[in-house]
Order: C-alpha cells, then sequence, then structure tokens
C-alpha cells in the first residue's frame, strides 16, 4: 500500500458519561487511523461504543481523554465553533433514523449544509439539482419527508451529506432502519461514493453491510479488539 | 438562508395552529394594551410642552403661614406681585397675571349663552405663552380696555366665521367687549380659557391699595418668563429676599405675626401638581402615569412569559432540527439569530394584529379616558419607531431564552434514535408562571379594592342629603337678578313637590376660598385662615345639614347678618371651643358672634378632610339656587322650574344640574382611570390562562401515554383531572402567597390618598385568590378532562 495521508487520527480516546451518580466509560483507549480514501466499518454489540467514536470522529462530541487529529490538525481541544466550521467543510452524516428536518422539503433538506457554507444561490441550486439526480429523488423534490418512504428518507439523507463534497462520510447504522431491498440500494450508493474518492466511515450490525468496507474494526466494550482487511474488496480494488 | 428560517418558522407556526394562536393572541392583547397605554402616557406627559417657551416658564404660587397653623398653599398670588417683580428684576423677560372670571352671559345680536372659562389677561401674556391666532395681532389684541379675544370653539356659537368676528361687540352684563382677535386653542395645558378678557377692565374696578399692596389677596395667576430654564433656582433663591422687602413690612404695619414665601413651579410640572391646587383643570395624577406604565410593562412581561414557555416545553419538537443544522455546519450564534428571528416574525405578526386591534379601540378607549386619540397616529414616525421598539423588544425578551436553550442542544444527544429530550427545565416553567400569576392577582386584588374604595366614596354619608337637589347655575354679576329672588322663591314654593329654596354663592364639589380672620383662642384674637360659604336662610334645610348645637340663620332676627356667624364642628374643635355659641370671630373688620354649631359635611371629596369652615349668612348670594325636589313626579316639577325660571328671567338661559351628579363628578376622571385599569387587569389574567392553557395542553400531550396506563390500572376520569390540575393549583397558591402582602402594601398607599377610606380585607384577598384558582383551574382542567377520556389503548399507542 503506497503512503497515503490519513484523514484521522485517533490515539487513546476516551470518553466517559458522567450522569448524577453514575459513571459509563463509552470508550477506553480507542487508536484508529482512517486514510484517505478508505472505507471503514465498526462493528459490536450495542451498547460497546460505537455510536460515540462516530460522534468523536465526525466532531459532533468531543473525547474526555487521548487526542484526535483532522487532517494533520489536533482538535481534541477545539472550541464548538472551530469544530461547527471543520464539520461543514469537511464531513457529511448519515444516521439510522435519517434524521431529516420535517418542517423542510426534499431540495430544501439538501441544500441545507450549502447554505450553511454560504454557496452562492445559483451554485446551490445547482449541486442539489446534482445529487437529487444522483440519488434518483428528483421527482419528490417539493415533498416533505413525511411523505417519503425510508428508502427514499436514507437516499435524501444521502444526497445532503455528500451535495458539500466532504472528504468524510460518517454513517450511523445507515440500513438499520430499512428493508434489504433498500438497505442494499444505500450500500450501493456509499460504495460508489467511496469508489469516487470519498472516505467513509459506517457503524453496521450487518455482516453483508460489511463486505462492502476496506477494513472491520471490531469494538467491545469501548475497545478495539480485532481489525481485519476485507480480502475480497481489496482484491476487488486491486484488479 | 433567511428565507430557509422564514419558511421553517412559517411552516412550524400553521402545524402548530393552537400554540401559534395562543403566543399570537396573547403578545396582540399585550401589544395593543401597551399602544394604548403609551397614547395615555405621553399625552398626560405633554402638556405644555407645544409652547416654545416652555422650558423658561414658571408660575409663582404662594404660602401664608400663620402663627400656629400649616402653611396654606396657593397656586394664585396677588396682584401686588405683578409690579414688584418688574420693579426688582429688570432682567426677566415678562411678567403676567390671569384672573378668572365668573361665568357669565353672552349677548350677541339674538343669541346668548352662558360662558365659563372666562380669564382676565393682557398682551404681555400671548409673549409668554404663544397661542397660534387665526385671526387678530397677538401683540396688541388686549391692549385697549373692553377688548376680548375668543376661542374658535366659542367664536363659533356667535359667528359663522372666525374674521367675521373681529370689530364686533358682544354684550356681558356688565360690560360690553370688541372682539379683537380669535386664536386655536391648542389644549393640553393647564391653562383653558373660552376666551381672554383684557384685564385692564379688570383691573380699572381696584384701588392703588389692592393693586400694589395687598399682599395676602390671592386671586390671580402670576407667570415668570426667563431668560432660560437654569435661571429657575437662582431665581427661587432671590424670592425670599423678595417676599422680605415687600411682604414683611406690609405684614408688621398690619400687626401679624403671619409669614408669606413664593414658590416657582416650572411650567411643565403644573399638570401634575396636587400641592397647591386651584387650577382651571383638573390636574393629572403623576402616580397614574407610573401606575399605567408599569401595567403596560407587566402585560407585555406576561405574553413574553407565554412565549418563552410554550417555546421552551415544545424545544423536544424542534431538538432534531438544532441537532441536524449543527451536524451540517450551523454555528450556535446562527441558531440563536434563527430562533430570535422566529420570535421577531411572530411578535411582528401580533404587533399588525395589534395595530388593527388598536384601530378599532380607539373610540371605545377615548370614551373611557375622555382623551381625544387620533387614530392615525398609526402614521406618526415618532410613532413607528416606538411600534419597532416594542418589536425589538418583545422579539428579544421572548426569543432569547428559548434561543439560548435550544442552540445548546448536542447533536449527539439529540439525534439518539431511540429517546427524544424532555422540554425544557419545568422548573423555571413553573417560576414563571408563579410570575405571571402573582402579576395577575396584584392587579385583580388592586381592582378589587379600587371599586370597594369607589362605593365606598359613593356611599358614605357626606353630613348632608345629596339626593334630590336641583341647582340652578345663575350666571354671575347680574344684579337685578338678586332683588327678584325672593319673588322666584315664592312662586317656587307654591308647588307642594317643592320642598324648599335657598340660594348661595358657594356649593359643595366647587372650589372654596379660604380667608383670614381673627378667631377667639384662649380669650385672645388669633389669625386664623378658614373655608367660606356664603349662604342664606334656607341653606342648611335646603341642604339637610345637622345642627348640633345653637340655632340656624333667623330672618326675624335682623343682627345675624351682620353679627351672627355659624361655624362647623371641624372649626370648633381646631379652637378648642368647649362652649362654641358665643365665640368671637372678626372677618371683614365686622365682629361676629357664633350662634350655631353644624355638624361637619363634606364640602369636597373624600379625599381631603373636612376643614375648618364658616358659613356666612349673606342673603343676597346668588350664584346657585337650590331647589329641594319631593321625590314623586321629579321630572314635572324639574319642568315646572325650568317654565318659573324662564318667566323669570327671559334673558338668561338656564342651566341646571343635580347635586348628586355634581358630587360624584369629582370622582369621575379618577372612577374613568380606575375602570381603565379594571380592563388592563383582566387582559392580564386572560393572556396568563391563554399561556396556562398552553401549557396544560403541552402537559397532557406529554403524559398522555402516562395517562393511558394509570386509567389501564383503574384511576378514574376525576383522578386524572385531578392529579393533572393539582400542580398548576400549587403554583396558583404559591402566586395569591406572594401576591398578597404585595397588593397589600401597595394598596394601603394608594388608599392613603383618601382621608376617608375602607380597610383593607383579608376577604379581599381570599376573593381574588378564589377567583384566580377558579379560572387556572377551568383552563387546566378542560385540557385534563379532553387528556382524561383519551382511550387508554390509543393513548399508550402513541408515543
Ligand atoms: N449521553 C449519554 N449519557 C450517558 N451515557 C451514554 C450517553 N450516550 C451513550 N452512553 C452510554 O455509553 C455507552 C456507549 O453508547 P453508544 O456509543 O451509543 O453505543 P452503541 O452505539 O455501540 O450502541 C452505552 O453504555 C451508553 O449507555
Ligand atoms: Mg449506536
Amino acid at each position: 500500500m503506497n503512503k497515503v495521508a490519513n484523514i484521522i487520527e485517533a490515539k487513546q480516546l476516551e470518553k466517559k458519561y458522567v450522569t448524577d451518580t453514575v459513571e459509563t466509560t463509552a470508550l477506553a483507549g480507542v487508536d484508529l487511523r482512517i486514510a484517505k480514501g478508505e472505507f471503514v466499518a465498526v462493528m459490536g454489540p450495542s451498547g460497546c461504543g460505537k455510536s460515540t467514536l462516530l460522534n468523536i470522529l465526525g466532531l459532533l462530541d468531543s473525547p474526555s481523554g487521548g487526542t484526535l487529529t483532522f487532517l494533520g490538525q489536533d482538535i481534541s481541544r477545539a472550541s464548538e465553533r472551530q469544530r461547527a466550521k471543520l464539520r461543514k467543510q469537511n464531513l457529511g452524516f448519515v444516521f439510522q433514523s435519517f434524521n431529516l428536518i420535517d418542517e423542510l422539503t426534499v431540495e430544501e433538506n439538501i441544500g441545507l449544509p450549502l447554505a450553511y457554507l454560504g454557496v452562492p444561490r445559483a451554485e446551490a441550486q445547482r449541486r442539489v439539482e446534482e445529487a437529487m439526480e444522483r440519488m434518483g429523488i428528483a421527482h419528490r423534490r417539493s415533498h416533505f419527508p413525511q411523505q417519503l418512504s425510508g428508502g427514499q428518507q436514507q437516499r435524501v439523507a444521502i444526497a445532503r451529506a455528500t451535495v458539500s463534497n466532504p472528504s468524510l462520510i460518517l454513517a450511523d447504522e445507515p440500513t438499520g432502519n430499512l428493508d434489504s431491498v433498500h438497505g442494499r440500494e444505500v450500500m450501493a450508493l456509499l460504495s460508489e461514493l467511496n469508489e469516487q474518492g470519498t472516505t467513509v466511515v459506517m457503524v453496521t450490525h450487518s455482516p453483508s453491510d460489511a463486505e462492502y468496507a476496506h477494513r472491520i474494526v471490531n469494538l467491545f466494550d469501548g475497545q478495539i479488539v480485532t481489525e481485519s482487511i476485507n480480502a475480497r474488496k481489496h482484491a476487488a480494488e486491486l484488479l | 438562508m433567511l428565507q430557509n428560517y422564514f419558511k421553517i418558522a412559517l411552516r412550524n407556526l400553521v402545524r402548530n395552529r393552537v400554540y401559534s394562536a395562543i403566543n399570537i393572541a396573547g403578545l396582540a392583547i399585550g401589544v395593543a394594551s401597551c399602544i394604548l397605554i403609551f397614547l395615555y402616557v405621553k399625552d398626560e406627559l405633554s402638556y405644555e410642552s407645544h409652547f416654545t417657551n416652555a422650558d423658561r416658564i414658571v408660575r409663582v404660587a404662594g404660602e401664608i403661614k400663620l402663627a400656629s397653623q400649616e402653611a396654606n398653599k396657593f397656586s394664585l398670588s396677588p396682584a401686588a406681585l405683578e409690579p414688584a417683580l418688574r420693579r426688582d428684576f429688570p432682567d426677566i423677560e415678562h411678567v403676567t397675571q390671569l384672573v378668572q372670571e365668573r361665568k357669565q352671559t353672552v349677548w350677541y345680536k339674538d343669541k346668548s349663552f352662558n360662558e365659563d372659562q372666562l380669564v382676565f389677561a393682557d398682551s404681555s401674556f400671548f409673549h409668554v405663552f404663544d397661542y397660534p391666532f387665526v385671526v387678530g395681532d397677538p401683540n396688541t389684541a388686549l391692549d385697549e380696555p373692553q377688548t376680548i379675544v375668543l376661542s374658535e370653539e366659542m367664536a363659533a356659537r356667535y359667528f359663522d366665521d372666525p374674521a367675521q368676528a373681529i370689530g364686533e361687540v358682544l354684550k356681558f352684563s356688565r360690560h360690553s367687549y370688541k372682539v379683537t382677535g380669535v386664536y386655536r386653542d391648542p389644549g393640553h395645558s393647564h391653562i383653558r380659557a373660552r376666551a381672554f378678557l383684557s384685564r385692564s377692565t379688570h383691573d380699572a374696578t381696584l384701588d392703588e391699595e389692592e393693586r400694589t399692596n395687598q399682599w395676602f389677596a390671592m386671586g390671580r395667576y402670576t407667570y415668570v418668563l426667563l431668560q432660560s430654564p437654569e435661571q429657575i433656582p437662582v431665581f427661587q433663591e432671590k424670592m425670599d429676599a423678595f417676599a422680605q422687602r415687600h411682604v414683611i413690612p406690609w405684614i408688621k404695619e398690619h400687626e401679624s405675626d403671619a409669614s408669606m414665601r413664593f414658590v416657582l413651579q416650572p411650567l411643565r410640572s403644573i399638570h401634575f401638581d396636587t400641592v397647591y391646587g386651584a387650577d382651571m383643570t383638573a390636574p393629572g395624577n403623576i402616580s397614574y402615569v407610573y401606575i399605567f406604565g408599569a401595567v403596560a410593562v407587566f402585560l407585555l412581561l406576561i405574553a413574553c412569559i407565554n412565549y418563552m414557555n410554550l417555546a421552551t416545553a415544545r424545544s423536544a419538537k424542534r431538538a432534531k432540527e438544532v441537532g441536524l443544522r449543527k451536524v451540517v455546519g450551523a454555528f450556535r450564534s446562527q441558531i440563536i439569530g434563527q430562533f430570535i428571528g422566529e420570535s421577531l416574525l411572530i411578535t411582528l405578526i401580533a404587533v399588525v394584529l395589534a395595530l388593527a386591534l388598536v384601530q378599532t379601540l380607539i373610540p371605545a378607549f377615548n370614551s373611557l379616558t375622555g382623551k381625544n386619540f387620533d387614530s392615525n397616529f398609526v402614521l406618526q414616525p415618532e410613532f413607528l419607531l416606538i411600534v419597532l421598539a416594542i418589536v425589538v423588544f418583545v422579539g428579544v425578551v421572548a426569543g432569547s431564552y428559548p434561543a439560548f436553550f435550544l442552540s445548546n442542544f448536542k447533536p449527539a444527544d439529540v439525534l439518539k434514535s431511540d429517546q427524544a429530550p424532555k422540554g425544557g427545565s419545568a422548573s423555571l416553567r413553573r417560576v414563571l408562571v408563579v410570575v405571571q400569576f402573582t402579576i395577575s392577582l396584584i392587579m385583580i386584588i388592586s381592582t378589587i379594592v379600587v371599586f370597594t374604595q369607589m362605593h365606598f366614596l359613593r356611599n358614605r354619608n357626606l353630613g348632608f342629603n345629596k339626593e334630590q337637589i336641583m341647582v340652578i347655575d345663575v350666571p354671575g354679576g347680574d344684579s337685578t337678578l338678586v332683588k327678584q329672588l325672593p319673588s322666584l322663591r315664592q312662586q317656587l314654593l307654591s308647588n307642594p313637590l317643592i320642598e324648599k329654596v335657598s340660594n348661595a354663592n358657594d356649593i359643595p364639589a366647587e372650589e372654596l376660598s379660604k380667608h383670614m380672620m381673627l378667631a377667639e383662642l384662649d380669650g385672645k384674637m388669633a389669625e386664623r385662615t378658614f373655608q367660606i360659604m356664603s349662604v342664606d336662610y334656607d341653606f342648611l334645610d335646603v341642604m339637610g345639614i345637622e345642627l348640633k348645637e345653637g340655632r340656624n340663620y333667623d330672618r326675624r332676627m335682623k343682627t345675624d347678618e351682620t353679627e351672627g356667624v355659624i361655624v362647623n364642628e371641624a372649626a370648633a374643635r381646631w379652637m378648642g371651643w368647649d362652649n362654641p355659641i358665643g365665640k368671637r370671630i372678626e372677618y371683614n373688620d365686622r365682629d361676629l358672634q357664633v350662634i350655631g354649631v353644624v355638624k361637619d359635611f363634606h364640602v369636597q371629596s373624600l379625599h381631603t378632610k373636612v376643614e375648618p369652615l364658616v358659613l356666612k349668612l349673606r342673603p343676597q348670594s346668588a350664584g346657585y339656587v337650590l331647589v329641594r325636589l319631593k321625590p314623586e313626579n321629579m321630572a314635572s316639577t324639574v319642568r315646572f322650574v325650568e317654565n318659573q325660571w324662564q318667566a323669570f328671567d327671559p334673558k338668561h338661559p338656564m342651566e341646571y344640574f343635580f347635586m348628586d351628579e355634581h358630587f360624584d363628578k369629582q370622582y369621575r376622571a379618577e372612577a374613568k382611570m380606575l375602570t381603565v385599569f379594571g380592563y388592563f387587569a383582566g387582559l392580564t389574567i386572560l393572556i396568563a390562562c391563554l399561556g396556562l392553557f398552553g401549557l396544560a395542553s403541552f402537559t397532557a400531550e406529554q403524559r398522555t401515554k402516562e395517562i393511558g396506563i394509570r386509567k389501564v390500572l383503574g384511576s378514574s376520569t376525576s383522578d386524572i383531572v385531578v392529579l393533572l390540575s393539582k400542580d398548576f393549583a400549587v403554583l396558583v397558591l404559591i402566586a395569591i402567597v406572594l401576591a398578597s402582602p404585595i397588593a397589600w402594601y401597595g394598596m394601603d398607599k394608594w388608599l392613603q390618598d383618601f382621608a376617608y377610606r375602607t380597610e383593607l380585607n383579608w376577604w379581599t384577598f381570599a376573593l381574588a385568590g378564589f377567583a384566580a384558582l377558579l379560572i387556572a383551574l377551568v383552563t387546566v382542567s378542560f385540557q385534563a378532562v379532553k387528556a382524561a377520556s383519551l382511550d387508554p389503548v390509543k393513548a399508550i399507542r402513541t408515543q
């Protein structure tokens, strides 16, 4: 493997939640490197800290210990404002429960990141159009989320996550709420994005979804227990 | 981005119609009240401001102190003040004096009207006060004797066009006056005149001594135009030396131990002055300005609290959106901006509604307050500025808490697929509800106390019987009338439905003059000022005033007019007379002896104590004719009196009123203000209840599942209603505990303004508390019953 720059480097990441009397350790010293262009799947039983890890990697939450380097920049102690800035410039998120804004139409939901980036109207419109075409939801542009099926909603969410051309997409159980047909559709889309150069980190329970990844990280009780290379995928790529 | 915010805001408004309606209605009512109160306050504060020189005009008030007596305070001053001020202070720009003339009948060709608010002035008056003239030259209009300047309103009664008035002659009973000008009354001044008559006409009736050296003859208003407002304190300091120079020698000459001082009142403070009294217009009450100002702020605050409570209560529904916006990179400041913008939008909608509301309410508000607000005030730039200020104030106050609260959500928390966050701090909402109800309760309690006091005033025994007295207001100064009074009396008494007839110069609820007399004190004669009423033999009988000791004036006693005097109990008490009959009073160089003492009766409103009073016999007093009617067939008796009067005096238009109405009129301005206050109190509780309604429906919604489970487990509907209402009842109870002492303190203060007052009762507070509790419970249980009657199975299924 040639020397690829890492997009994220986590060293000894720790996360503790303190509520009233109980202290929960969600992450207990996680070391992880994600290289540019990689597709990484994070797996593990419920409650082992997958979402916590993803949120920290996605700069939605800050670790209680350890260091986190994002594109060569140490952001373990970055302010919320700096993290928000990095998020909107580099990151896209896809969630299990879609998390679309109910009061906005498909088109408006997709355009939201561009609005916060301050992309000019015409340019934004063009990119939203493109994203809708790519996800095959252009005909639903003025529908509200509740008027769409789960699969369609997730495609809108992916369109929203990609519209700003982020270098990294974080997906937390993106197929969790979908039937298998729609699930495969979503995986195909993520895979395609990855092939076009976007780095993807995905949490999943489904081994078949994990098949799409280059590398699988297994988490247990807040620690990485095994890491494995997806040989089939690698082979395919080398061809 | 703005467009995006705007869309979200509008879609949320439409989607949550009930909440939106509550918020917008509450804010609209609050803002509308605020605007009305603003108009009222601004109006009250704008007195005199239209005069160019307002800031450097002062009125010279006088205080006379007799040995052991509190200083008597007069807004009036002596004629001698004017020439003395001119002589001593050549650097003041102008000194001018006004003298009030009694009500007069005025004739022009075939027209005649009784005119009051007639004022003697000279041309220098118009240098000090720039009245806008429609025709004529203010610089010279009143230079000649027997000239008159009319207000447009008065001119219109006699002439089709103001220009026609110039040079025409109006006939009064004693003089004729040539019209030399017509002015437009600017209103909003403590000076109110239908016409200004040349003062030289009046001054000609005074002798040199009266004009220049009678320092205790407090008969005029004196105004001084200074070079600058800064001169006021400087000038005030000089006034003590001035009094020393002029008044003290004169007092010494009269071997009196009195003293006198002059007080300068800045023109714009006069409207709210209650110390010096005796004005051409009733003074305003600055405390009402403060109270209404506070009420406006309270109303807005309560509406804002509704917004804050409902917005945070429903924050769970917006949490996901906030989280998402943060995920895609929104800064916290952008989210705060969005929510404050949203509250500004709602406020803006509410304000537009409020403006429409104000437009429709203006006529009713005018009749309620007796003011005359124009409904196109909306177009004034100054007003728009105020409205803008309200929008920003409300938008920011109401919007900032929800904005900071909502923008604080962590996306990692709120986007969890399995649970939604709780709707904000419930304890803060409780505190705010307590605040709302405390304010509402204070206003309700105040309203009850105020109306109890008003009822008390109206029904207190005044010491005379104000019912069934018809009072004919006789235009002054026509001596021919006086001579004919006895025959008029005979004709009136021929009607069996007329009990008694009296004629007097003074009646209750009219300003009485105070005079200095010498009264017997421990065997010596001491200087004292007494209120004085000039009455005839029948006054006590007609009025139903009771004698405590001695006797009434008697026609058969020829000496009563020259040697007898009747005083009231307060006077006897004040002089320390155990046996008042036979005690001596010296007045106008006459030696009088007390022949009777009447029980105290109220000459003035119950704000003031009954003061020491002298009832002086003057059988030729002809200011008023008082007719006591039998209660039967009053209308026809009144017509009979009218006919008799017309036959007796066809020259004067007859004017009459009834004593009870006349007396109650003293409270009318106050009653109006208090009614307005009552309405606002009602609105406060209405807005607070709107908020409670919203909160209750939110709570019920939030607890739907719990209610369902409870019902499955066997709770009855009423158990559920109690469960849901209990929390709110506790809040209202806390509010009662908080509001009671505050209201007690405030109302006790207010009542201290009255010399005669009701006592504060615990039941007032209980009643108000009970009412608030009842209203709150009805509001809440409406939602509770709805929630409790849900089908439990459905309730459990909905999340
Ligand atoms: N906001 C929080 N407060 C307290 N504990 C939390 C919070 N979020 C997650 N946890 C705890 O941290 C652990 C890891 O949670 P999470 O990362 O959501 O697990 P996963 O996504 O693997 O199911 C769990 O034990 C969970 O209960
Ligand atoms: Mg998870």
